[in-house]
């Protein structure tokens, strides 16, 4: 921190330190010549810095339920004040290096699929909206899919539905693409948060492929997506099954940390971090009747985890050592 | 058969608000020459139009009563949401599917029936964290029937779907509602919107679906006029969360652990005009439901007014003279502060 900013940063923190004593002075004067203490408290507030009053206001507004929430409960005031921390992971915790992002196309549908991993909170879709609201030129909030499970989670629920995210339900799906959104798909689901350390950037299975489906019914560009290093922030190295079976959940990871250290051992581990976005696959050629066919689904299916699973050997190599 | 001189309708129910309401509308309407009501007791507005026959839909005289009356239409306003103060939530069933099946049977016995409209509950969905966001027609039953509400309301679609197999030359319509808000509306959840502190559950915040009142009786009068084959949900455009529309309502929220939250309603349960909170309630403001109205606005054409936002604010708007003062809330103090317009 350079002398400068020390300086004017102190400078900041007494400018609101008298601006606080003239709004309680104010208040005093207000009450001792008569008035209620909310009028003393109005008329001392007209002497508040600008942006002080405009955050209260702004608070106040939403306050009184005066915002924008979407059909799905997603709240963009609410994710534009819960950007800053994923920024902060963004930038300085895992030194985030996207590739490709103006790959996304700018107007219209599309289908995001990436490779999913991170035993204990999946970080990656937060990563790869990061990706896209920080570097596509025309930035938009995708929406990405959630394990069921999760939704059942209080807290949890509300705050992930804020930010983006949906019950992994088909329905859903269709219905986001259909309103020409950005949805973001894991097709390993479970299968790929749950793997062991051992098998990291080893795809799973694309489960029966009906995220292919789903493109093909609604015409849909597939921008395959490749996250390295998100299989190191949490390594599993095992799995308490008793636990999870007790109280419903797919599986609960243990990891060097985590539970040993308690609250500590939910910290990820800063790995470095490269999202690679391929050349989106084009499956207008296909008839949207040809989610019906097996063979052409799962060929699609294969040729979306091929690309991925690429990538993710090229980008581990050109990111190098994940501590490094 | 009845065309050249207008439609003769008969309302099971007739003394619930919606029957009522049901015929009060159709009274206004010229294509409608008789209305008959159905009822164990007198309705309490005075519905001049409407002939009222005192019987218990319960009861096997109903099949020899409604031929009489050579209707055209039979619309079921019978089905009780929630039960009454003082009232067991068993007694429900005894109505909502015994009354159900005599009425269908009736209706099996009156040769003049054309149409059969039933006023049933979006309540078949379920409340589920990981459903849908929004359930269309074909989903029902996806999840299991876990409330005794759910599985009466699963157990008299199951009939009514029986029925309108069987009989292939009637239209048969069932409406699925999302639950209703208005400001004249006496039911839990608007009362419940009114509590000047309002309880929620910790770590919840529903996504919801209110219907208007008023957009409510224009769809039944629409099915009723004019149905289509089938289940069509009725429901507003969009969804809001509670925490929104108890904000927009300018009620104080009091978050409690979700265990006590069943008990604490219970205990408010005089308040809001039931005997006995059901767990449908409960489900319902901890996971939430949203429905797809895609149908209702299509084919059975017609578009609610009010969308899921609007329909708060309205009934904020048009409540906040009737009711407790709200306490003021954090919001309108700090908005008082900074001198916005509230």
């Amino acid at each position: 921190m350079s002398a400068t900013g020390t300086q004017s940063r102190r400078a900041e923190q007494s400018a609101a330190a008298v601006a606080g004593i003239e709004f309680l002075q104010g208040i005093r004067e207000g009450i001792e010549g008569g008035l209620d203490p909310m009028a003393a408290a109005e008329g001392a507030a007209t002497a508040l810095p600008r942006s002080l009053r405009e955050s209260i206001a702004r608070m106040a507004r939403r306050l009184r339920g005066d915002y924008h929430e979407d059909e799905w409960g997603f709240d963009e005031e609410f994710a534009e004040a819960a950007y800053p921390f994923f920024e902060f992971l963004y930038d300085r915790w895992w030194r985030v290096q996207a590739v490709g992002v103006e790959r996304i196309p700018a107007h219209g549908r599309a289908m995001l699929v990436a490779n999913h991993a991170g035993a204990l909170f999946p970080f990656d879709a937060s990563m790869i909206t990061s990706a896209i609201m920080k570097q596509h030129p025309l930035p938009r909030w995708p929406r990405f899919m959630v394990l069921d499970w999760a939704f059942s989670l209080p807290f949890l629920a509300p705050f992930m539905r804020k930010v983006g995210g949906v019950p992994a339900d088909p329905y859903n799906a269709t219905r986001i693409l259909n309103s020409d959104g950005l949805m973001m798909v894991f097709p390993e689901g479970v299968k790929g948060t749950g793997k062991p350390f051992s098998e990291r950037y080893r795809l799973q299975r694309f489960g029966r492929g009906g995220f292919v489906e789903i493109a093909l019914r609604t015409r849909s560009p597939i921008v395959p997506i490749a996250v390295v290093g998100s299989e190191e922030i949490y390594p599993m190295v095992g799995d308490a099954g008793a636990v999870a079976r007790a109280i419903g959940a797919p599986f609960v990871p243990l990891t060097p940390t985590f539970p040993w250290l308690g609250p500590l051992g939910l910290i990820p581990l800063p790995s470095r971090w490269r999202i690679h976005f391929c050349e989106p696959i084009d499956i207008s050629a296909y008839p949207a009747e040809a989610a019906e066919d097996r063979r052409v689904v799962f060929e699609i299916s294969e040729i979306v985890r091929e690309t991925i699973q690429q990538a993710l050997y090229e980008n581990l190599v050109q990111r190098g050592s994940a501590f490094g | 058969m009845t065309s050249a001189s207008g439609r003769r309708i008969a309302i099971a129910g007739i003394a619930t608000h919606w029957g009522t309401e049901l015929a009060r509308r159709l009274a206004r309407d010229p294509r409608v020459e008789r209305i008959f009501g159905l009822d164990t007791i007198e309705p309490d507005a005075d519905l001049e139009r409407t002939e009222f026959i005192e019987v218990d839909i319960r009861s096997p005289v109903l099949s020899r009563l409604l031929p009489s009356t050579e209707v055209d239409t039979v619309v079921h306003c019978g089905i009780i949401w929630y039960p009454a103060p003082g009232r067991p939530a068993r007694a429900l069933h005894d109505i909502n599917v015994i009354g159900s099946l005599q009425l269908l049977t009736a209706c099996e016995r009156t040769e003049t029936v054309e149409r059969v409209i039933c006023r049933g509950s979006a309540a078949i969905y379920g409340c589920e964290p990981a459903a849908p966001s929004f359930f269309t027609e074909e989903m029902a039953r996806s999840f299991p029937l876990r409330t005794r509400f759910q599985r009466d309301i699963g157990e008299l679609e199951a009939y009514f779907e029986n029925f309108a197999r069987r009989h292939p030359e009637l239209t048969c319509c069932m409406l699925r509602f999302q639950p209703e808000l208005g400001a004249d509306l006496q039911s839990p959840l608007a009362k419940y919107l009114s509590l000047p502190v309002v309880p929620t559950q910790l770590g919840y915040d529903p996504r919801l679906q209110w219907i208007d009142a008023d957009d409510a009786t224009e769809a039944l009068v629409v099915a009723t006029l004019d149905p289509i084959r089938g289940a069509v949900n009725v429901a507003p455009d969009g969804s809001i969360s509670l925490t929104r529309a108890l904000r927009l309502a300018g009620r104080g929220e009091l978050p409690v652990p979700h265990p006590v939250f069943g008990p604490a309603l219970s205990r408010l349960g005089g308040r809001l005009g039931v005997g006995s909170l059901y767990g449908d309630a409960v489900r319902l403001l901890r996971y939430g439901r949203g429905v797809d109205n895609r149908r209702l606005r299509e084919e059975l054409g017609f578009s609610p007014r009010l969308d899921a936002v609007e329909v708060v604010r309205e009934f904020a708007r048009r409540s906040s003279g009737l009711s407790v003062a709200p306490i003021p809330t954090l919001g309108s103090a700090l908005s008082r502060l900074v001198g916005e317009p509230r």
